[in-house]
């Protein structure tokens, strides 16, 4: 299968700039920067690349949202999103891990594109191994004069999740809460500082040395359609071999899953969950489903940021909603009511089903609260707390019932 | 009393010349004033504020929301245990059981001898090696009754 | 100003600013839209999510404090999925409230009540305990707190951050567990705190000095103007007389800010909302003549007693700008027809204190202004004037003047053969004036002050006169009249 970002990751240096030079890196940025800046646009465009921090949204699409030079003078940033966060994905790190020079060449690539003439990394703090991995790597890269005018910027988080959601990742660099800003204006017309930001996630950033050095139609050729490349999936769960599987867009959830062995210990599958745990879960009738951004909607789900856990038929919904729940109200900004108060109170309510004392119309309750949330938030993460207790009650009704039946 | 020793003072100055804005230092001070108080007092963050010249219910505020600062005095090692979903999955419960056994004390409270704490954290990003273990904001493997007994010095 | 652009609101088509804010055209026309965090001086953070609307075309309910108005724009506020979705907030926001209204002071102004009245879903889908939060914090000398009413809508925290920027609460901790908190190491004491309580939606913040008072459905409320200083802030005086037993037997139970934008905007200081106690104590309501001995007169025999004495020449005259535009015309109108050795108005230290660049001025009173073409002599020279005995009659309105003289003031006082204390207020040397002539105080009476920048604001009468009080003017009217 086609390989981009992991094609070399048997080589055990592949993170040091020698080795990574050696097999083609730094191959796109020469290319790149030899463009004109609005051909190298174009290409992104040809690519169809999305945004594979789980939006999906069209880089070059955002890119061009910037508002040019002309129009809007002064700095412009381009900001790398390694805040990865969500339960089940750990892709990111894995590239972080392997891969660092890829990312510094799609970071500059992007910069170059944008005009950034800084530009940020912003990685979760308990990825202390990965921020000294980059440190390194950017000191390799700026030796070799490979950064040319761009300062490259190293920041950590402080442990909330939401600041991986792009404005709030903003705010957190700017020394603030990360609570959500209300767009419009959108970070690529006034981002960090106010000033014309792209925020780009490690995956997507990663792909752009192949698309500067193949092309963007080489590309999209291996993807499906207006879903160009191939997209990270980290398994985990209940499967043979946990793991990060690259595979091209459009690839059947079935084959994925035969990738990672099947399910562990050849028991039946109760569910998947696409790309972490904000995701509406995947049935087994669901399993020829195509992985891409368009695709996977028609089954309910989103692909997210490729966190794939499987759980098996021991599994029990009512647990799993619970422990996603406590997590989202966990890490709820608490900026906006319905996401402050009603993750927690959807917690709580699965926290008392759980206990033995749930009540009659607890599920029908769960639902309608999950209703009064979504949609009614100021970010995604909201939007996710009615998501996941209205999946889990439609899809695992039986799970619900039991626990009902048991305690009146 | 002063909050920091001179030293400690030119690194969270140095923090508010790193970046393009001064601003974009604090949370990376914050960082280094847990690193050195295994915690963020007050009065610690006051100072902070005087030097980054933000107001102090800014930095208050910025200090309490964001997990990695504590308002109570972490050990040494601080030792998070994943309880995302996939490590829950995989054991995160006896795994907290273990480190309480093992280090002997509750949650959000450090050894006797400040060499230790522990707590349950939200996804890791390893979820590959559930019940995921972080120390000192490195990840460790999985937190197996072996990894867990090798945390005590 | 942008152009105006139609649009429809609840299926009638208006006009309105393009860009202006939804949830403010509504109000425009006179549709309210439930809210928390939006204030219209104070911003539009978005976080209450009850000014949520149904906007026609749009995948999910808008926010009216972050729509604009655009040609064309069909909103719909009152549908059932726009109520639908202002009741789930609603619902929400009560998760975890106490619903202590019987206690709280805030009942019958909160806005948690009002839209349960209006929007409520009135049954209960909460199984779950209550979290608790803290109580009955002291958050300076004037507010309390409780978290437990508080919706975080970040009113609070934005006025002492943007407005007096004085940062003494903050919102501290994270998500759920997040609360709106004193900064550590701080008290809410800056000049303006009181305007926490008004912009507190709910019972969150509350006014110390009217806990447990009275209920606010039995005040009346009166469009006044501030006396404490000379910006004129409008306020209203909120009164109870439904139930005189409440209050502690007093008549004012508190003063509130009302919105002018040219004057005071939406705010008030402290000293102004809390500087009170004078309109229910220390009163003046007899007509008395004090020296030989005490005598209780009509107001008829007072101003005959007092016509040939004003007459007879050696006459000062203190006064303030505590005086309304009608007395001031009064006050000029009798004194033209007198011969009068000065008029001694200015600000004196008693009526001097702190000023800054938000409202407060340093002429503590509210009508220097309005003096009509007098001038005024130093206090100074008239207390030279006494000790030499120039002064035959000193005729004092509305001013203290042991806080002019200090130890003085009695001793001086004693030089003139007659002196005439004229107020609503006796103040500690009242006693040792000849005669004590009680006038209303300014929430007894209709009138007008004009502010240091030449704004004239009115004020309305919200009370009976105590006694036999009567407005300055009518009493100057009643000497000239005296004096003919």
């Amino acid at each position: 299968m086609t390989k981009i970002l992991t094609k070399h990751f048997d080589e055990p240096k592949l993170h040091e700039l020698e080795t990574y030079r050696r097999l083609g890196g730094y191959e796109g940025l020469k290319k790149a920067l030899s463009m004109e800046r609005p051909a190298v646009l174009e290409e992104v465009k040809k690519s169809n690349l999305r945004g594979l921090g789980g939006a999906g949204f069209p880089t070059a699409f955002k890119w061009s949202t910037v508002p040019p030079e002309d129009k809007v003078p002064g700095p412009r940033y381009v900001v790398v999103n390694a805040d990865e966060s969500e339960p089940g994905c750990y892709k990111d790190r894995v590239l972080l891990t392997r891969a660092p020079h890829q990312l510094l060449e799609g970071l500059l690539i992007a910069s170059y594109v944008i005009g950034a003439k800084d530009s940020f990394i912003f990685i979760r703090g308990e990825y202390q191994i990965q921020y000294e991995i980059l440190e390194k790597a950017v000191a390799e890269a700026k030796g070799a004069g490979l950064l040319g005018d761009v300062n490259l910027h190293l920041m950590r988080g402080a442990g909330a999740y939401i600041s991986g959601l792009d404005t709030a990742l903003l705010e957190t660099m700017e020394g603030k809460k990360a609570w959500p800003r209300q767009p419009p204006p959108f970070p690529t017309v006034a981002g960090l500082m106010g000033k014309p930001t792209v925020v780009n996630n490690v995956e997507t950033l990663s792909m752009l040395p192949f698309i500067a050095r193949e092309g963007g139609e080489a590309f999209a050729k291996i993807g499906s359609a207006k879903n160009g490349g191939t997209v990270l999936f980290s398994v985990s769960g209940h499967v043979e071999k946990e793991g990060v599987y690259e595979v091209p867009m459009g690839t059947k959830l079935r084959d994925v899953l035969a990738l990672a062995g099947g399910v562990k210990g050849g028991k039946k599958l109760k569910c998947v969950i696409p790309g972490g745990t904000s995701m509406p879960p995947l049935l087994e009738k669901d399993l020829d489903v195509c992985l891409d951004f368009d695709a996977i909607r028609a089954a309910g789900t989103f692909l997210g940021a490729g966190g794939m856990i499987v759980l098996d038929e021991t599994a029990d919904a009512v647990e799993v909603a619970h422990n996603i729940e406590r997590f989202l109200a966990h890490e709820s900004c608490g900026q906006c009511t319905p996401c402050r108060e009603g993750a927690n109170w959807s917690e709580r309510i699965l926290e008392r089903i759980l206990e033995g004392k749930g009540q009659a119309g607890d599920a029908e309750n769960l639902a309608r609260v999950g209703e009064n949330i979504t949609g009614k938030v100021i970010c995604a993460l909201g939007d996710t707390v009615g998501m996941v207790t209205r999946a889990y009650i439609s899809k695992f009704p039986d799970d619900f019932r039991k626990r009902a039946a048991n305690h009146g | 009393m002063k909050a920091f020793t001179d030293e400690q003072e030119r690194v969270l100055i140095d923090w508010t010349k790193k970046y393009p804005y001064p601003n974009l230092g604090l949370i990376e001070a914050l960082r280094a004033v847990q690193g050195w108080h295994r915690m963020v007092t007050p009065e610690a963050a006051a100072r902070v504020a005087e030097i980054f010249s933000l107001p102090f219910n800014h930095v208050w505020g910025v200090a309490t929301f964001f997990p990695t600062f504590t308002r109570w005095k972490t050990g040494e090692k601080r030792v998070g245990v994943c309880h995302g979903l996939s490590c829950w999955m995989k054991g995160s419960d006896k795994a907290e059981k273990r480190l309480e056994k093992t280090l002997g004390v509750p949650k959000k409270q450090a050894t006797p001898d400040g060499k230790l704490s522990w707590e349950t954290m939200e996804c890791l990003g390893a979820c590959e090696q559930a019940p995921a273990l972080l120390v000192n904001d490195r990840l460790v493997g999985p937190a197996t009754e072996d990894a867990i007994s090798k945390l005590k010095p | 100003m942008g152009k105006t652009v139609k649009y429809k609101l609840n299926g009638v088509e208006r006009e309105a600013e393009e860009g202006k804010l939804v949830i403010e055209a509504a109000k425009d026309a006179g549709v309210e839209i439930p809210h928390y965090c939006y204030h219209p001086v104070l911003g539009n953070p978005g976080n209450c999510r009850m000014c949520i609307v149904e906007v026609a075309g749009a995948p999910k309910p808008q926010i009216s404090c972050r729509t604009g108005v655009r040609e064309g724009l069909d909103v719909k506020t009152d549908s059932d999925a726009a109520k639908r979705a202002q009741a789930s907030a609603l619902e929400l926001h009560l998760v975890n409230h106490p619903l202590d209204c019987p206690v709280c002071d805030q009942s019958g102004e909160c806005g948690l009540q009002d839209y349960y009245m209006k929007i409520g879903q009135y049954q209960s889908a909460v199984r779950e305990d209550k979290e608790h939060k803290g109580k009955r914090i002291a958050a300076g000398p004037h507010i309390m707190l409780d978290q437990e009413r508080c919706v975080l809508c970040t009113r609070c925290t934005r006025f002492v951050d943007n407005v007096t920027k004085t940062h003494e609460l903050g919102i501290f901790g994270m998500g759920h567990s997040e609360k709106i908190d004193v900064t550590p190491g701080m008290t809410l004491d800056n000049a303006y705190s009181g305007n926490v309580a008004d912009i507190c939606p709910v019972g969150a913040l509350t006014d110390r000095d009217f806990r447990y008072k009275v209920r606010v459905w039995y005040l009346d409320m009166t469009d006044s103007i501030c006396p404490g200083c000379a910006r004129g802030c409008n306020i209203s005086v909120h009164t109870n007389t439904a139930r005189p037993w409440h209050n502690d037997g007093k008549r004012v139970a508190r003063l509130k800010p009302r919105v002018n934008m040219d004057v005071n905007g939406h705010w008030i200081c402290d000293d102004g909302r809390y500087g009170f106690g004078n309109l229910d104590s220390d009163r003046l309501g007899k007509v008395l003549r004090l020296k030989p001995r005490k005598l209780e007169m009509a107001w008829f025999d007072m101003a005959s007693e007092l016509a040939p004495i004003l007459k007879e020449g050696g006459l000062a005259v203190v006064a303030s700008g505590m005086l309304s535009n009608e007395d001031w015309a009064a006050y000029k109108t009798l004194f033209d027809e007198l011969r009068v050795e000065g008029h001694y108005f200015t600000a004196e230290p008693d009526q001097l204190g702190e000023e800054d660049a938000l409202l407060r001025r340093r002429e503590k009173v509210p009508n220097l202004t309005g003096a009509p073409g007098l001038k005024s002599g130093s206090f100074d020279e008239l207390a030279k004037s006494l000790e030499a005995g120039k002064i035959k009659t000193l005729y004092v309105i509305e001013r203290d003047l042991s806080k002019v003289w200090g130890d003085k003031a009695a001793s001086l006082l004693a030089k003139a053969n007659v002196s005439i204390l004229q107020g609503p207020n006796k103040y500690s040397i009242g006693d040792a004036f000849t005669y004590r002539l009680p006038a209303t105080a300014y929430v007894e009476e209709d009138g007008h002050f004009t502010n240091f920048e030449g704004k004239v604001g009115a004020y309305k009468k919200a009370l009976a006169p105590i006694g036999d009080a009567r407005p300055d003017w009518a009493i100057f009217d009643l000497l000239r009249k005296a004096l003919a």
